[in-house]
């Protein structure tokens, strides 16, 4: 099947926008300026769908505009519509009942009056099970935690619920967190239960990345960036004059 | 010996059908009800019984098992051709007799007739409203048997497809049927075949959904282990119209019979060349295997089905793109119930007009249910669509038990609705059910009489769905369990103000946001009584008191003088001994004792005892 080129016009909030087939309606929303709220979308990562922030109003029902396809024309979406705005009260209420601290959810909830139910409070371990942090580890190269278990009881662990074996270290899991819900240190590194050893720049003492990261890359590396920078500017500098 | 072409499975069908007829058969139900009450035993102690008395060798008496009878609750139950008796609560013990007097002399045994009240026969008002088509074979073939599927009129279909219909006519002859799926949605089979026949792609797939998980719910399995030959040649009548190669059953392995029937008669199939490679020489192809679930009821979602088959773990996706484009690996896979499947060979060999013929305008056929709950015959039942709740409840049922009132028809599983007495003229089809707030779903019918409280009701199936709830998006994940609270707490006493307009208020919420079919549906227990049952909702919530005298605390109850006929059933199961009196005297609840169990309500067959507000709550 070919890249589909045809375009579809619509309106998204009442402005008008003219898109090829299939765009995505958060990205349509973003490239006319309109916002929209987003917590387990990430633009580096596969979109998942599963927080249901990010929700807009089509044909009088709600679709989570990370993953929508505008594949007609004519289209009429609301991202701001009552419905939505209701929607995104429940969802951020029960979001912010598992991460009542974060900052970015408390936010939200201010500008959507939405608060955190006191009968949830025993689950209130800062993470959202928005799988960020998976959908991270698999794009860097490892399956080293997962979401386990279903319904209330799931969360993200490593294989048993014990320290991954498959974790590098690496913390891109960590990075993608939107709640800052993965404890870790960078020096001395760990995460996860483990403990990393970190290697060095050789020149200046740098971290490079944990021995498991730096394999994983198949690249071998001894120096960091600045510093193999200036080795070889000094390389070239020494060459001989190139003769005409 | 395998069939190579249409006239030999004609010229084999017919032998089959005038081979030598028993005079006498002795059917013992093999539903997965009766099996459990030890129908096996039975069957083997009749074979035993036979034997004995000098019958085994004779062609002319059967004993076999087959599939279910319908009245489940009465199993054991045993059949007998051609009188139509039917027997229940069988023993190994009985089998002498039922052999002496039923299969040689062709004598009723009235004292194992399974509804003592009534004639014994297929006369029964337990049949009578029915009409079975799905179950057509149920007492009238072994399902394991490839030659009984065929001598009762099975792969006629098939053979006719193959000796001259193009696929586009056998998926003509679907859409015009007006075939609704089966599994819940009562989406419109004729649409799912023509977009996935059109649908482009490197490989099709058929799927059948035999995942079936609703509690109280067994049609799906008593047809997979009652007649697996109808869903395989309907998926392969499916195939043959789409372009399909390759075919899965999705089983849940909580169901071995069927898992083991289903793989059996694919065997049985692939040997005779009705299956596998060069169907009966047309060069047409399909390879089926059954799939095994992990019993997650997630998996009877189409989404996350697919996901489990393809290996992944069984979780929905968001998919704005239907699978009939883009399904199993991303090919158009045509994915329905294993009833819908089962009626494709009838509507292919018989015409959509035959089809039209039964059930109602925008619903034709009929459906399968699980009939259950608190109704004085339970069971297997096949009713035409649109047929009353009321011909399903009242005439097949029986209506409720001694001493009770109908309260509630809760219909289409835990994501379902609870419809109240008043609703009984309602057509059973998807429409209506769905207007009143509730599903067809799979085909659940739980009949609850005035014992059973809707709050309890609405906390038992939301706890349900919380627990099955795969978690993956957040209203279904967290929506549930705060909803699951509010319900509990409104059941042990501890309602708050305000909690049936916060419910209702959450339940909108979850329907409209939550990702997968699960999730949207899963609120519908806690609406439907919410709409229907708001003023119990509101006695739990201001006044702290259960009419029903289920939510223990939340009530006292009262046995009235006038209708209590002293037997003292209350008294014997009273915990507490609070139950007073002696004799045929009216008995008395002292409430300073009373534990407010609810065991006397239970117990009481003559509607004295009732339940009233405890002094000093409200």
């Amino acid at each position: 099947m070919g890249k589909d080129t045809k375009k579809v016009s619509g309106t998204i909030d009442g402005r008008e926008t003219s898109v090829p087939r299939g765009s995505i309606l958060l990205r349509a929303a973003l490239d006319l300026g309109i916002g929209v709220p987003t917590l387990c979308h990430h633009p580096g990562l596969p979109p998942d769908g599963n927080c249901r922030l990010c929700s807009a109003e089509t044909g009088g029902r709600l679709v989570a505009s990370c993953l929508y396809p505008l594949r007609d024309d004519g289209f009429v979406v609301q991202t701001r519509s009552p419905l939505v705005v209701e929607a995104r009260r429940f969802v951020l209420g029960l979001l912010l009942s598992r991460a009542p601290a974060d900052g970015y959810l408390l936010g939200l909830a201010g500008e959507y009056g939405a608060k955190a139910d006191p009968r949830l409070a025993d689950g209130a371990d800062g993470c959202v099970r928005c799988g960020r942090c998976l959908r991270a580890c698999r794009a860097a190269g490892s399956e080293a935690i997962a979401l386990v278990g279903r319904g209330w009881g799931r969360k993200v662990a490593g294989p048993f619920y014990e320290p991954p074996i498959d974790c590098v270290g690496c913390l891109a899991c960590a990075q993608a967190c939107p709640t800052g819900a993965i404890a870790f240190s960078e020096e001395p590194r760990s995460i996860w239960g483990r403990d990393f050893g970190l290697a060095r720049c050789g020149s200046c003492g740098a971290i490079l990345g944990t021995p498991g990261e730096l394999a994983r890359s198949g690249v071998e590396v001894t120096l960091c960036p600045s510093c193999r920078r200036r080795e070889y500017s000094r390389a070239v500098a020494s060459l001989p004059p190139a003769q005409s | 010996m395998r069939l190579s072409d249409p006239i030999e499975l004609e010229a084999l069908r017919a032998v089959l059908a005038q081979g030598p007829a028993p005079v006498r058969r002795l059917w013992v139900c093999g539903g997965p009800g009766c099996l459990a009450a030890g129908a096996g035993r039975v069957q083997e102690a009749l074979q035993a019984a036979a034997g004995e008395m000098g019958l085994a060798a004779s062609v002319e008496y059967r004993t076999d098992l087959t599939g279910c009878l319908g009245l489940c609750e009465r199993g054991p139950l045993v059949g007998v051709e051609p009188e139509g008796f039917l027997y229940g609560r069988v023993g190994p013990g009985d089998a002498m007799e039922l052999v002496a007097e039923t299969l040689l002399a062709g004598r009723l045994v009235g004292r194992l007739a399974a509804d003592p009240d009534l004639p014994a026969g297929s006369d029964q008002p337990f049949y009578r409203p029915q009409t079975r088509l799905v179950m057509r074979r149920f007492g009238r073939v072994r399902p394991d048997s490839l030659e009984d599927y065929l001598a009762s009129g099975g792969y006629a279909a098939l053979g006719l497809a193959l000796a001259g219909l193009s696929p586009g006519e056998v998926s003509r002859r679907v859409e015009e049927s007006g075939l609704r799926g089966r599994g819940g949605g009562g989406f419109p089979a004729g649409r799912k075949w023509a977009s996935c026949r059109e649908a482009k792609g490197p490989a099709k797939y058929v799927v059948a959904n035999g995942d079936e998980g609703d509690p109280g719910a067994f049609m799906n399995r008593s047809l997979m282990e009652g007649d697996p030959f109808s869903i395989i040649e309907g998926l392969t009548l499916g195939a043959y119209a789409i372009g399909a190669g390759k075919g899965f059953i999705y089983v849940r392995h909580e169901y071995p019979l069927s898992v083991e029937r289903l793989g059996l008669a694919i065997g049985e199939a692939v040997s005779r060349g009705l299956l596998g490679p060069d169907i009966l020489g047309s060069g047409f192809s399909l390879d089926l295997e059954t799939v095994e679930g992990g019993g997650a009821f997630v998996c009877g979602e189409s989404t996350s089905l697919m996901a489990s088959i393809e290996g992944r773990e069984g979780q929905p996706r968001v998919k704005y793109v239907r699978s009939t484009e883009k399904g199993l690996w991303d090919c158009p896979t045509l994915l329905q119930n294993v009833e819908t499947w089962a009626n494709v060979p009838p509507i292919v060999e018989r015409g959509p007009d035959w089809f039209r013929s039964l059930g109602s305008d925008r619903n034709p056929g009929t459906k399968v249910f699980s009939l259950v709950g608190q109704v004085r015959r339970s069971g297997l039942v096949e009713m035409p669509l649109g047929s009353p709740i009321r011909a399903i409840v009242k005439d097949v049922g029986g209506g409720a038990r001694p001493g009770r009132r109908l309260k509630a028809v809760q219909t289409g599983g835990p994501s379902g609705g609870c419809l109240p007495d008043g609703a009984l003229d309602l057509p059973l089809d998807f429409d209506s059910l769905t207007a009143a707030g509730a599903i067809m779903g799979s085909g659940g019918l739980i009949v609850m009489d005035d014992l059973s409280c809707m709050v309890d009701v609405a906390r038992y199936f939301t706890g349900f769905l919380m627990g099955e709830s795969c978690g993956k998006c957040a209203p279904c994940r967290e929506g549930l369990v705060l909803i699951h609270r509010i319900l509990d707490g409104l059941c042990r006493g501890h309602g708050r103000r305000g909690d049936a307009a916060e419910l209702s208020r959450l339940a909108d919420m979850l329907s409209r946001t939550a990702l997968c079919g699960l999730g949207q549906s899963a609120a519908n227990p806690l609406l439907s009584t919410l709409r229907h049952f708001g003023e119990e909702y509101r006695e739990h919530e201001e006044e702290g008191f259960c009419r029903s005298g289920r939510c223990q605390g939340l009530f006292q109850p009262l046995i009235d003088p006038e209708a209590c006929t002293g037997c003292g059933a209350s008294q014997k199961v009273c915990p507490a001994g609070a139950v007073r009196g002696a004799g045929k005297k009216p008995r008395e609840v002292d409430a300073a004792g009373c534990v407010s169990c609810g065991a006397c309500l239970q117990a009481c067959r003559f509607g004295a005892a009732k339940a009233v507000p405890r002094p000093g709550r409200g």
